[in-house]
């Protein structure tokens, strides 16, 4: 049993999936299922296909160069079966993948960075811009007219006590 | 078995479809407007389907024939798959060959563009329809075989032909 690529999206295709396709050249195409089957018979070039992982790596947007890629090499070589490496092995798979899943997420992170400071300054410059969409121009006027209230010191006066003349 | 019945319902409906537009009274730039759309969803939704009489396949080894008419598939009811093996007449022969042109000589189908499922459940297929001719008990009258063949043979008991390919697929 082998688990092998889609050769149009690069994902796994488990036992029991997918199309392969043989080409008179001998070579084989694997398809995960009929979408990505489907887009190779279009002749859709699966680097500028968005949701690919091709583009994805070609474009920077996924991580490219790993050592924990490094485990997910085909080899052609059977090992002869030993209990103990399995064993080790299966762990070793789920470690890995913790790694991996890490990695690519500081990954996203790092590519994200600098998103919010942007974000926060277009905002700025917007409302600056249009903010004649928020207020009416009148209550605008009204605003760059009122001066602000200004605290003065007056001096103290004598309460003038008037009496009433009798 | 879901896949056959699948296939069979897109038969008649594809027909259905086909027969309603042509019966269609349109002008003539917008017929051949949906002509041609109908000619650009025919690529991407063409049924590849079984080898069966008056099929043209290709021929893959030495023997001399170049292109081979089926004239009866051997197994099957609606005609014959990767592996099968049929009876066809020579078409198209090269002028020294071992065999003639108008001949009547058997084949094993050794590359269809029909998918044929595998055992561990995926499906292969390939590009075109190609035959290798056999004798009646079965051995191949070439010398060479071309192109990609299907592991599938082993099962026929064509062994002969899997040790003259140049790719096991």
């Amino acid at each position: 049993m082998r688990l092998e690529k889609c050769w149009f999206c690069s994902s796994t295709v488990y036992p029991g999936h997918g199309i392969q396709f043989v080409r008179n050249d001998a070579k084989i195409f694997r398809f995960c299922r009929s979408k990505c089957h489907k887009n190779f018979k279009m002749k859709r070039n699966p680097r500028k296909v968005k949701w690919t992982k091709a583009y994805r790596r070609l474009h920077g947007k996924d991580m490219t160069q790993d050592s924990t890629f490094e485990f997910e090499r085909k080899r052609n070589r059977p090992e002869r079966y030993d209990r103990n490496v399995a064993e080790k092995t299966l762990i070793a798979i789920k470690k890995i993948d913790k790694i991996r899943v890490a990695r690519e997420a500081r990954h996203h992170k790092m590519r994200m960075k600098g998103k919010q400071a942007i974000e926060r300054q277009a905002a700025l410059t917007e409302l600056e811009k249009s903010i004649d969409l928020v207020k009416a121009p009148a209550s605008l006027l009204q605003e760059s007219q009122i001066t602000p209230k200004i605290k003065v010191k007056v001096a103290d006066t004598q309460p003038q006590v008037e009496h009433m003349e009798e | 078995m879901l896949s056959l019945f699948l296939t069979r319902m897109v038969l008649i409906v594809g027909r259905s479809l086909i027969g309603s537009l042509s019966n269609n009274l349109l002008g003539v730039k917008s017929s051949h407007e949906t002509t041609g759309k109908l000619t650009h969803q025919c690529i991407f939704s063409q049924l590849r389907t079984f080898i069966q009489m008056r099929t043209n396949l290709k021929v893959v080894d030495n023997s001399g024939a170049k292109r081979v008419m089926c004239i009866q598939a051997l197994k099957g009811r609606r005609g014959a798959r990767l592996g099968d093996t049929i009876i066809a007449s020579v078409k198209e022969a090269q002028p020294r060959g071992k065999v003639k042109k108008g001949e009547v000589v058997y084949g094993v189908v050794v590359r269809a563009a029909m998918q044929k499922g595998r055992c561990d459940g995926s499906e292969i297929k390939f590009d075109d329809n190609a035959v290798v001719l056999v004798n009646k008990q079965g051995e191949p009258i070439g010398t060479r075989v071309y192109g990609p063949v299907p592991h599938e043979l082993r099962k026929k008991k064509h062994v002969k032909i899997l040790t003259l390919a140049e790719h096991i697929a």
